[in-house]
């Protein structure tokens, strides 16, 4: 794929509307965008990264044959996570008899998220502090700042009231103030509006 | 008022409404503004939740970036479709067998017959009834004074109904009181007002 190639600046919605008309490019190219997005938002309800890379290519799976049913009007974002929740809760129950057992070994095999954050430099700042939070909360986050997301929208892909979003999202806010603190000085400077569009982008 | 080191209730509603107007992307209301302004912590909330959208935008792509790569099977996705189409395309082949085909046609012709059976029971009223009813109204119309015994009657048999509904209900109350051991007092209905 070159750097100028069409398909770069292609919306989400272009592309999955020509997914549906039969474009494999165009739906390896949405994978492409949301893998990593998305393997960020499943991990914290799995017990493992191995899991989630599973529920990622579950979703794309599923996305991939049941993209008919897709409607352009609507945010390609939201389609996707909403499927991604709806196989994270399959996987869950499916592992409900397991799950105990999976999660001791997780436990003891994973760096959790706090030692993650010891280790890697790059994980230190806020985002690192709201996956600390508990998966409800991160996840709100994550779809409000990380997505852009409405709050209608979450209320949709997390199958809950707007009025049960918007505590949801004051908690965590409350939460990741007193987390990491209500200084800018303690997070990672802010990057440029471009390095945030190629992030979104890829 | 907020004291040194403590929230109130009146903070409280402050951040509420902070988050509210964060979320709605409206102005925060001219309450809140002073509040925050007088409140520390509350202060410290609003400048926190409007920076939060910049600051977690900016870290983004470094988060991304930290998450390790993994590959992702392209090649599943189609053979799942195709799979799924080999498997799907011998059911497609609609056979109408003799016997299921004759017990669908019963039923059918079953439910028809019901059906006109009902529509022929339930057909309007023959000339000769509408002509009875009509005699019926003309005799009342012609001699008013039979009026009054014909709607004696009709309340008698209303009366006779309205006694055998309260002598059941009474049992029933009986049995819930031998039942339950509660006791359930009767209550007369209000005089009605002149």
């Amino acid at each position: 794929m070159t750097d100028h190639d069409p398909i770069e600046g292609t919306t989400d919605e272009e592309l999955a509307r020509r997914a549906r008309a039969g474009s494999g490019r165009s739906f390896d190219e949405l994978a492409r965008r949301y893998k990593r997005r998305l393997f960020v938002y499943l991990r914290p309800r799995v017990g493992s990264d191995e899991d989630a890379e599973d529920l990622v290519q579950e979703t794309f799976l599923k996305l991939y044959r049941s993209i008919d049913s897709y409607d352009p009007a609507f945010r390609f974002s939201t389609w996707l996570y909403t499927s991604a929740g709806r196989l994270a809760i399959d996987a869950y129950r499916r592992n409900a008899a397991s799950r105990d057992k999976l999660a001791a070994e997780s436990a003891a095999e994973l760096p959790d998220p706090a030692s993650d954050h010891d280790r890697d430099p790059r994980l230190s700042g806020l985002w690192a502090a709201a996956r600390g939070l508990g998966a409800d909360r991160f996840r709100a986050l994550w779809l409000r700042y990380g997505e852009d997301l409405s709050i209608e929208e979450i209320a949709a892909v997390l199958g809950r009231t707007k009025l049960a979003v918007r505590i949801l999202l004051h908690r965590a806010r409350t939460s990741l103030m007193k987390t990491a603190g209500p200084s800018p000085a303690r997070t990672v400077a802010p990057a440029k509006a471009a390095d945030v569009r190629g992030a979104r982008s890829g | 008022m907020t004291k040194e080191g403590r929230t109130t209730m009146r903070c409280f509603f402050a951040r509420r409404a902070i988050s509210r107007a964060e979320d709605r992307g409206t102005k925060r209301p001219r309450w809140v503004e002073r509040h925050a302004g007088r409140c520390g912590s509350c202060g410290e909330y609003a400048r926190f939740t409007a920076s939060l959208k910049a600051r977690l935008a900016g870290e983004r792509p470094a988060f991304l970036a930290a998450v390790p790569d993994f590959p992702l099977d392209e090649a599943a996705w189609a053979a799942s479709v195709d799979r799924e189409i080999q498997v799907r395309a011998p059911g497609r082949r609609y056979v109408l067998r003799p016997l299921p085909a004759a017990a669908g046609a019963f039923v059918v012709l079953a439910a028809g017959l019901v059906l006109l059976l009902v529509v022929l029971r339930e057909a309007p009223p023959s000339p000769k009834d509408r002509t009875a009813a009509l005699a019926a109204l003309k005799s009342f119309a012609a001699a008013p004074d039979r009026l009054p015994g014909v709607v004696t009657e009709a309340e008698f048999s209303l009366e006779k109904e309205r006694r055998i509904l309260e002598k059941q209900l009474s049992s029933a109350v009986e049995y819930l009181q031998a039942r339950l051991n509660i006791k359930i007092e009767r209550r007369d209905p209000p005089a009605k007002s002149t």
